[in-house]
Order: structure tokens, then C-alpha cells, then sequence
């Protein structure tokens, strides 16, 4: 954490609303860019970020500066995701997603699957939104957002291996759901 | 795919070390012995070279989703608090 965040939080942490709005500015973007791709829709990605930040404010004084600001919100905000995400699993009754959403060796999609996604970034994003959360976010926050192994566990409260072990069966889920893009650049 | 008749044995067993250890590899997180098993693996096992390649192409497709929000979503969470 950089001298001036660190100041910042410090001055939230005394009750002072303009040094955590400042905390807002720098991180808000990077986090609603993560919560973007665990919620289902923009506007429960917004309520998301809101709440997450609300939660932060009212919980600053729980921040003990072990770890980075960034990576304390963050799990805040992937835990709040995980709540919406089991709110909407209630209301859908969905079959085990373990069993039937990340199966590696779930066949590839047929044609007509593969006919409704324009091109391999439409497919990426259907695969990516296939998955139960507790995969997801890992794949979020290492493989598109790029933060380290490290942080990214950290951020979902697993021990590297356990995140590392989810991590390659998501990877394995979205290879398998994209194969028939990949086969189809390899042949342009 | 001659090794795994010479070696069946250490063939299998590299086999499995690839399935579970592909990303670990694409990340640069093995040691050395493993990484060297993983590569020489791959050169003998076209099941195990598609998955790694492939895998590499899903990561780079996922870095690839990245991108800027189009949300001015700090004024929307700070008018929030604001209200809270």
C-alpha cells in the first residue's frame, strides 16, 4: 500500500468521509471491472459494487492494514457476489452446478451451441458465466484481471493450493466450452 | 507415442502429471523437474500437447476480456453513501 492510501485509510479509519470517498476514486473502477463478471447483469453488478463499498466504509475500522486495502475490499466485494449469486441460486433451484456446470469433461458444445456466440470472446464470456461462483471467481481475479496467485487467493480466503486446484478446473471448463474457436483460429 | 511402450509406466505417470499440473506449468509455477517431466511429455503425447495448447489459448482469450467498465461507477457508489 503506497504512503498515500495508506494516509487515506488511516483518515477514514478517524471518520473522515472525504479521504474513504478518495479510497472510492482510486479502486471503485478495478472492482466494479471484477464484480462485472461474477454478477449476471450490470445492474446487479452495480448494486454490488455499492454494497461492497458501503460495507467498507461502515467496516474500516476492521481493517487492520495486514493485508493490501485493494485485496481487504476485494474480499468484500467477491463475498457479497458470492451472497447475490447464492440469492439467485435459491430462487432458481438450480441441479448441483459441482456436478453438471464445471465437469471438464463436459462434451464441447454442437453447432447450434456454438452457432448463437459470434466469435470466441462472445463464447468465453457464456463459459465464464456457466460456472458456479466459487470457480468463477477465481478465473476473474487471476486470468482476466491478472492479479498474482498470490492475491488472488488470498482474496477468495483459500490457501494457494485449494486456489490453484480451482483455478485449473475452471480453466478446464472454459477450454472445454471454447474448444471449437480455438480448433477454428488454429486452422485460419 | 513410442514411450509409452518403451516406458509405459513413467509414460502414465507424466500423463497424469500433465492433466493435473497444466496450468501450474503455463504459469511458471513448477520447479524445475517438474517442468522439464511436463515439456518432455508434451513432445511424445499429442493428447497432452492439444490440452496444453489449448489451455494457453483460453488463458490468453480470458486476458484478453479485460477491459474498462464504461461505468463512471464511483460517483454512483460515493452519491450512495452519501444517502446511506
Amino acid at each position: 500500500m503506497g504512503h498515500e492510501e495508506h494516509e487515506l485509510v488511516a483518515r477514514a479509519q478517524r471518520g473522515e468521509r472525504a479521504a474513504f470517498e478518495a479510497l472510492v476514486r482510486l479502486h471503485a473502477d478495478q472492482l466494479h471491472a471484477v464484480v462485472l463478471r461474477l454478477a449476471d447483469d450490470r445492474h446487479e453488478a452495480e448494486e454490488i459494487t455499492q454494497e461492497t463499498f458501503l460495507r467498507a466504509w461502515r467496516g474500516i475500522d476492521g481493517f487492520k492494514g495486514e493485508a493490501r486495502f485493494f485485496t481487504w475490499l476485494y474480499r468484500i466485494g467477491v463475498n457479497e457476489a458470492r451472497r447475490s449469486s447464492q440469492r439467485r441460486s435459491g430462487l432458481r433451484a438450480v441441479t448441483s452446478l459441482e456436478q453438471h456446470r464445471i465437469d471438464p469433461r463436459d462434451p464441447a458444445p454442437g453447432p447450434a451451441q456454438a452457432a448463437e456466440h459470434r466469435d470466441v470472446r462472445s463464447a468465453l464470456e457464456a463459459a465464464i458465466g456457466a460456472l458456479d461462483h466459487d470457480y468463477r471467481a477465481p478465473l476473474v481475479l487471476r486470468d482476466v484481471q491478472g492479479l498474482s496467485t498470490a492475491e488472488a487467493a488470498e482474496i477468495m480466503g483459500l490457501g494457494e493450493a485449494a486456489f490453484k486446484s480451482r483455478l485449473h478446473r475452471a480453466r478446464l471448463a472454459v477450454r472445454s466450452a471454447i474448444e471449437p474457436y480455438l480448433s477454428a483460429e488454429d486452422e485460419r | 507415442m513410442r514411450q509409452m511402450l518403451v516406458h509405459p509406466i513413467r509414460f502414465m505417470r507424466d500423463h497424469r502429471l500433465v492433466a493435473s499440473q497444466a496450468s501450474a506449468y503455463l504459469d511458471r509455477e513448477l520447479d524445475e523437474p517438474a517442468r522439464r517431466r511436463v515439456e518432455r511429455h508434451v513432445r511424445v503425447c499429442p493428447p497432452c500437447h492439444h490440452l496444453i495448447e489449448s489451455l494457453r489459448g483460453t488463458i490468453a482469450g480470458l486476458a484478453g476480456l479485460r477491459a474498462e467498465t464504461g461505468v463512471e461507477i464511483a460517483d454512483v457508489v460515493i452519491a450512495r453513501l452519501r444517502d446511506a
